[in-house]
């Protein structure tokens, strides 16, 4: 994504650091003087090309929702899925199955070198029965991760429900958050329109995890393989980012850009990021704040450190890090020339901005100015070339204004639709 | 202070987009393609001579790459055929990067559109096609429909609002 000129490329302790880092910066020169201004950095985070590629043992629990609802198409495409993911496991990965309804069954205890044909003749006599009680079902989970884990392996569960959970989201929050600090990342997966997103989005966001929603069963089978293969790339099971402003400047608001846009919860500037893939990367984008700067050439205005937990590097911490720099004068460019790249990333996260938005007006019983910034958004959205996710937008406005409501369908399509931008195609380069 | 031009949320100074509407708040970006007046929008080039219509009917895979000298400053470009090749103005902010960015030849002051129009080789056959722009594609001085794409030969003049573009097919 990043190919400027205007990279600065990172300062790592020696040339071991399996972390490669690079910034670009919004304004290269800032206005000195006492008015209060803006200033944007896109930072980058990508495995450094000579790190060793050996795939980390995996340790993968999947919870399935089995609930009366899942039958038919989706548990179908459920085992169909599993099946798959079966298939992928190598002897030295550590796999178990929970189903849950009412209450959670180990199907499949945690185990190396897993008896394949008889792990899926187990995942085939599934049946659906009962309703939804998540907390069972990640509980049950967790232990299975916890008895097996060891200190090399990539410590993942794969969670899908198509239901609310009723009474026991704060608890399901509060597991998610442990396994978070126990280095166990969850990918919570919702199918139809029926499931709890923000519970969800919470529990991913947590555990240093993905949320997934899926709209149709077909695409149950590219979730998981998409999940399974994103895991088996992980050379850094956990990043961490340090944001160190110079003195004057504030961080007023970090974002993940890719893989997904994220709003990073930065206080005490850190931010957990989650694992990191050898063909992958992060993109964080900041906005800084400067209150009062005085006129003194080149100024260093951030400091970002970033570290990862590397197993393939002999079980050390391993860190890097980099700087922002301007040059500070009284007679900056007018107007300033933005790198497009920095552009393009802040238009699409404006609009991510403006969904957030529009729910809290919504949540506040705001249905005009909810209704007004879905229009707003869908003209933005046109603008990019997005025209399924501007129908969307505009259907749940009309639906809005005259319902007071948004379809449960609608919420999502939007919601994770809008965080998706950053990797959709662009329309110039159809054909 | 700057102030969003769409919604007069006031933001301090450097911020780039609104973060009420989403507006991109660096003015000269800002700006829309213009209609021009109607008695401006005619053809700009020398009158039209006999077309070479021979070109596209040529044989084979056709032609390979796209030659063209661009307006009063004659600067030339050289593109090939391999896919289709956008013209306009670059505009980061509304995600739009065509190949041919007109920007630097007066495009604004000449009418062209962020998205103007398209050039691609089509069964051996170069075509351009309009995409809505508002002040128009011509060939030879005859104004295309929107979205019908139309044969363009060696030697043809192409014109985008008022801006003049000379071809020559490779």
């Amino acid at each position: 994504m990043i190919t400027d000129s205007l990279t600065t490329q990172n300062n790592s302790p020696g040339d071991t650091s399996p972390l490669s880092l690079r910034t670009i910066i919004s304004h290269n020169t800032l206005k000195s003087g006492v008015q209060e201004q803006a200033c944007y950095v896109l930072l980058d985070i990508s495995p450094n090309r000579d790190l060793p590629t050996s795939r980390l043992p995996l340790n993968l629990c999947l919870v399935l929702d089995k609930s009366t609802s899942m039958q038919g198409l989706r548990l179908q495409q459920v085992k169909e899925a599993t099946h798959q993911i079966i298939d992928y496991l190598q002897p030295n990965d550590t796999f178990s199955l929970v189903v849950f309804s009412d209450r959670a069954e180990v199907l499949l205890p945690g185990q190396k070198n897993i008896d394949k044909p008889l792990a899926k003749s187990v995942v085939s006599t599934t049946q659906p029965s009962g309703g939804t009680e998540m907390l069972q079902g990640l509980l049950a989970g967790l232990k299975e991760i916890q008895g097996n884990r060891s200190d090399d392996s990539v410590n993942h569960m794969i969670l899908l429900t198509d239901g609310q959970t009723y009474g026991d989201e704060d608890d399901c929050l509060a597991q998610a958050e442990w396994a978070g600090r126990s280095q166990v990342s969850i990918s919570t997966m919702g199918i139809g329109a029926d499931w709890n997103e923000d519970l969800l989005d919470a529990m991913a966001n947590a555990s240093g995890g993905v949320s997934t929603y899926i709209d149709f069963p077909r695409k149950i089978v590219d979730a998981f393989k998409a999940t399974i293969t994103e895991l088996s790339t992980i050379v850094a099971r956990e990043i961490i980012l340090t944001v160190t402003p110079s003195e004057g400047l504030t961080l007023q608001e970090a974002f993940q850009i890719t893989p997904h846009i994220r709003r990073l919860d930065i206080s005490g500037s850190k931010a957990i990021l989650g694992p990191l893939g050898n063909t992958g990367r992060k993109t964080i984008v900041m906005e800084f704040r400067i209150k009062t700067i005085p006129e003194s050439g080149v100024k260093r205005l951030a400091r970002f450190t970033v570290e990862g937990d590397v197993p393939t590097q002999a079980k050390q911490q391993s860190w890097a890090w980099t700087e922002v720099k301007a040059t500070i004068s009284s007679d900056a460019e007018v107007p300033p020339s933005i790198p497009p790249v920095i552009i393009t990333t802040l238009g699409k996260l404006a609009i991510f901005k403006m969904q957030e938005k529009a729910m809290e007006d919504l949540e506040k019983g705001n249905i005009i100015a909810a209704t007004s910034r879905l229009e707003t958004m869908a003209t933005r959205l046109l603008n990019l070339g997005e025209t399924e996710l501007a129908r969307a937008a505009l259907l749940e406005a009309g639906r809005l204004s005259r319902t007071g409501n948004l379809s449960a369908e609608g919420k999502k399509k939007i919601r994770y639709g809008t965080r998706s931008l950053s990797i959709l195609p662009k329309e110039i380069q159809h054909d | 202070m700057i102030k969003c031009p769409f919604c007069q949320t006031p933001h301090v100074d450097g911020t780039l987009f609104c973060s009420e509407c989403g507006t991109y708040l660096l003015e000269d970006d800002q700006r829309g393609t213009d209609p021009l007046g109607t008695n401006e929008i005619g053809w700009v080039g020398d009158a039209a001579e006999d077309p070479n219509a021979a070109a596209a009917l040529a044989p084979g895979s056709g032609p390979a790459t796209i030659n063209l000298t661009i307006g009063d400053k004659k600067r030339t470009i050289e593109i090939p055929l391999n896919k289709a090749v956008h013209m306009g103005r670059l505009d980061p902010a509304s995600d739009v990067f065509p190949e041919i960015d007109l920007s630097d030849d007066d495009g604004l002051g000449k009418g062209v559109s962020r998205r103007h129009a398209r050039i691609l080789k089509r069964e051996g056959t170069v075509v351009v096609e309009d995409l809505g722009s508002i002040n128009g594609t011509f060939i030879n001085g005859k104004r295309l429909a929107p979205y019908l794409p139309e044969t363009l030969a060696d030697g043809d003049h192409l014109q985008l609002g008022r801006l003049l573009l000379e071809v020559k097919l490779r």
